[in-house]
């Protein structure tokens, strides 16, 4: 895994669960406080609702009583205990009473009992009329629900007073409707649910849920995953009630069901910003802290390929840990560098070595390698060649006659023609020169001058008769430089050519022997004889092999001088 | 009593006038004038039926006796607290009656204890001429000696209007203006 991965994902993981979690408990708090706000609305809007079927009970109440008072009824009672509460015309009076009472009060069912409680007469309501209720069988309640003929009653009981004794009682009631009460409630008898106005709950299912209710108490409850509300609605007198009760049964969530949907989705909303958020955050941070090291594996790879080793770039506030590294890698670097150069200034110090000790083995050719290097690098640089090509002719054309150390003194310095033998004899100088370097590493690039500086452009040149552009333009240049030096130095058997007279030679091997561009370009230059060093201190390689000539060199050549003079 | 429900369009149908139902509402009788024969006692019922008495108004002569009878099948207590004669006949069921005599003259109103919408009135008149109007507004008293009498004419809430009228060998006419008064439902309660 990559490290700015790893950065990303140990920052983001842990911030992103953490969010969620606070996200969730903030979310459940909320909906917890939004829940219990509007259970404690929905329990004050019952209680009201109770209270007020409360206050509406008082007002039937003294209205009952009013009726107990009715004198014509009194009468009635007095009848019918005079003719001893005998079936008959006695009992139909009072039940014709009671009859045109509901009829104008709109009551459903009437009864009176006497003063031990038995009834006398009662009469129902019935969709054609009043009917007279066989009593045997019917025993309503004083206060509270029964059922008769399949239809449920609700009844309140006042007293009949007669000079300040209970004479009789009178039970009124009305059909009772779930539906048309005016909070959702259901009724049940002995926890048995009679009738519910929820149509959707199962009367089991609430039975089951009320079981655990008191019959006197607010109520909680969970349905199908919901949480209801249940206030008792009508206290169960336990006086011949029949076990009836009456209860509130609301659904809170479905009250809280709108606010709670606007809820999740904000948070819903809010944490994909924040999860947003915080991926970004994490994304930027964990680059903050990767990208100085991605740097600096890059820079490293990048030195690997190469084989160069550039220094990083002083780290603009990066981290310390990052900064000590580069800087340790920058003097690694440039330990490497430094051996590297103290190498190549070996090979240098041995090229150079080589070279001087050639030149030596005659006074007369002495300094003609660095000369020729020096007038290739001239026309190189005129030609407009890359510096890197220029070291290349630099260090080939101080090598270019290396060959020639495999080759007699007496051959070599021979002053009168040579023989055919002879002639190749030294026409082997480049192929051994070759050969020499070849098994030297660091100056293959160097081959191509030291092996084919005698080639023609005509392919009469040797060591294999290349033509035209198969000699590389490294031993063009050389081969020209090379010409002209020989030229214009002094030999035992004659003097040097003038200026003039040598690139008149050139100019007419020009286009047969020699590169007409590169002699062009160096009858251009002017006599290079007469120019101080033109490529002095341009450049590390360039002035270390200088160094090596005008210093190490020289001394060498002093030491060789010497003990020529000596011998 | 008046009917209950929808107001009735005036002069549309006789029975139900409302005009001519209080017009037969009005009892005439005559006070005063010349010693009055010997009383000529009638003989009136009032029925309990349908949770009414009817007739609601009868007009006697004083000494005459009212009968109570009950048509109804459930019970019925028939009573009065009027000065000029208070009874109270007690319960009693469908087919028996009661009598009450009336030996004073005067208004007696009476009343049903078990039930409170029934009401009924009885006029005892001081002498032998007495009647009901009929529903056109006439009445007439026959065989009247000649004299100077006072004609009174009752209407439950209208009140008591008194005339003078002398009667000589021809017969004499008087008429009389009662106030009416928009009849409520319970008018009689209201006037008890």
């Amino acid at each position: 895994m990559r490290f700015a991965t790893r950065t990303f994902l140990s920052s983001f993981i842990p911030f992103a669960v953490l969010l969620a979690i606070s996200f969730w408990a903030i979310r459940a708090s909320v909906m917890e406080t939004v829940r219990n706000g509007l259970r404690a609305s929905v329990r004050d809007n019952q209680v009201g609702l109770a209270r007020e079927q409360a206050r509406s009970d008082g007002r039937n109440r003294k209205l009952l009583e009013g009726i107990g008072e009715n004198p014509s009824l009194k009468a009635g009672l007095q009848l019918l205990a005079a003719e001893g509460g005998a079936a008959g015309q006695a009992r139909n009076t009072v039940q014709d009473q009671l009859s045109e009472i509901c009829d104008s009060l709109s009551f459903d069912f009437m009864m009176v009992s006497g003063a031990r409680g038995e009834p006398l007469a009662a009469v129902v309501r019935y969709a054609e009329g009043f009917a007279p209720v066989n009593l045997t069988r019917l025993h309503p309640p004083e206060q509270g629900f029964f059922s008769a003929d399949g239809r449920l009653y609700e009844v309140t009981s006042v007293p009949i007073h007669e000079a300040d004794t209970q004479v009789a009682t009178l039970t009124v009631g009305g059909r009772f409707d779930i539906s048309q009460f005016g909070v959702p409630a259901v009724l049940l008898r002995n926890g048995a649910v009679i009738t519910a106005a929820m149509r959707d709950l199962a009367p089991a299912q609430i039975e089951r849920a009320l079981a655990a209710c008191s019959l006197t108490a607010d109520c909680e409850l969970r349905m199908e995953d919901q949480q209801y509300l249940s206030l008792p609605l009508r206290r169960p007198t336990g006086n011949g009630d029949d076990g009836y009760s009456l209860r509130s049964l609301q659904n809170v969530d479905a009250a809280s069901a709108p606010l709670q949907n606007v809820l999740r989705k904000l948070f819903l909303v809010a944490g994909f910003i924040a999860l947003a958020a915080m991926l970004g955050i994490s994304a930027l941070s964990s680059r903050s802290i990767a990208q100085p090291l991605v740097d600096v594996v890059t820079h490293l790879r990048l030195s690997a390929a190469t084989g160069e080793l550039p220094e990083f770039p002083e780290s603009r506030g990066g981290a310390q840990e990052i900064r000590d590294l580069t800087q340790g890698f920058n003097n690694a670097a440039r330990a490497v560098r430094e051996s590297r150069e103290r190498l190549t200034r070996a090979y240098v110090q041995f090229v150079g070595s080589l070279a001087q000790a050639l030149d030596a083995r005659d006074a007369y050719t002495a300094g003609h390698s660095r000369r020729v290097s020096e007038y290739s690098c001239a026309i190189a640089q005129a030609m407009n060649l890359a510096e890197d090509d220029l070291e290349i002719i630099r260090v080939g054309a101080l090598l270019h006659d290396l060959g020639k150390i495999g080759i007699s003194d007496l051959v070599l310095q021979k002053p009168g023609r040579l023989t055919p033998e002879e002639t190749e004899l030294i026409q082997q100088h480049p192929v051994i020169g070759k050969r020499i370097l070849e098994n030297v590493q660091g100056l293959e690039a160097y081959l191509g001058i030291v092996e084919l500086h005698h080639e023609n452009l005509n392919g009469t040149g040797y060591p294999h008769g290349l033509k035209g552009e198969e000699t590389p333009l490294y031993a063009r240049i050389v081969k020209v430089a090379d010409a002209y030096d020989a030229m214009t130095s002094d030999r035992p058997y004659r003097r040097g050519k003038s200026h003039a007279e040598a690139l008149a030679v050139l100019r007419s091997v020009s286009g047969s022997e020699m590169d007409p561009q590169v002699v062009e370009t160096f009858a251009l230059l002017g006599d290079q004889r007469k120019q101080p060093a033109a490529f002095a201190g341009s450049q590390s390689l360039r002035s270390l092999s200088e160094a090596v000539q005008s210093e190490i060199g020289t001394a060498a050549l002093e030491v060789v001088a010497r003990e020529r003079e000596a011998s | 009593m008046y009917q209950r429900g929808v107001a009735v369009e005036l002069g549309t149908d006789g029975e139900t006038d409302p005009l001519a139902f209080e017009r037969s509402h009005v009892a005439v009788y005559l006070e005063g004038g010349p010693k009055s024969p010997a009383a000529e006692f009638a003989k009136a019922s009032i029925e309990q039926k349908d949770r009414r008495f009817a007739p609601d108004l009868v007009v006697i002569p004083a000494g005459s006796t009212v009968a109570f009878p009950n048509f109804d099948p459930i019970f019925h207590n028939v009573f009065s607290l009027s000065k000029v004669k208070s009874f109270d006949l007690g319960n009693y069921p469908e087919g028996q009656s009661r009598l009450v005599t009336f030996p004073v003259p005067g208004v007696v109103a009476v009343y049903c204890h078990l039930h409170s919408n029934m009401a009924a009135s009885i006029v005892v008149a001081p002498s032998r001429w007495a009647v009901r109007v009929e529903k056109d507004g006439v009445f007439s008293l026959k065989d009247v000696p000649a004299g100077t009498y006072t004609v009174v004419a009752w209407h439950k809430t209208a009140g008591t209007f008194r005339k003078t009228v002398t009667i000589g060998e021809r017969d004499a006419a008087v008429s009389f203006t009662l106030p009416y008064a928009e009849p409520t439902e319970a008018g009689h309660v209201a006037h008890r």
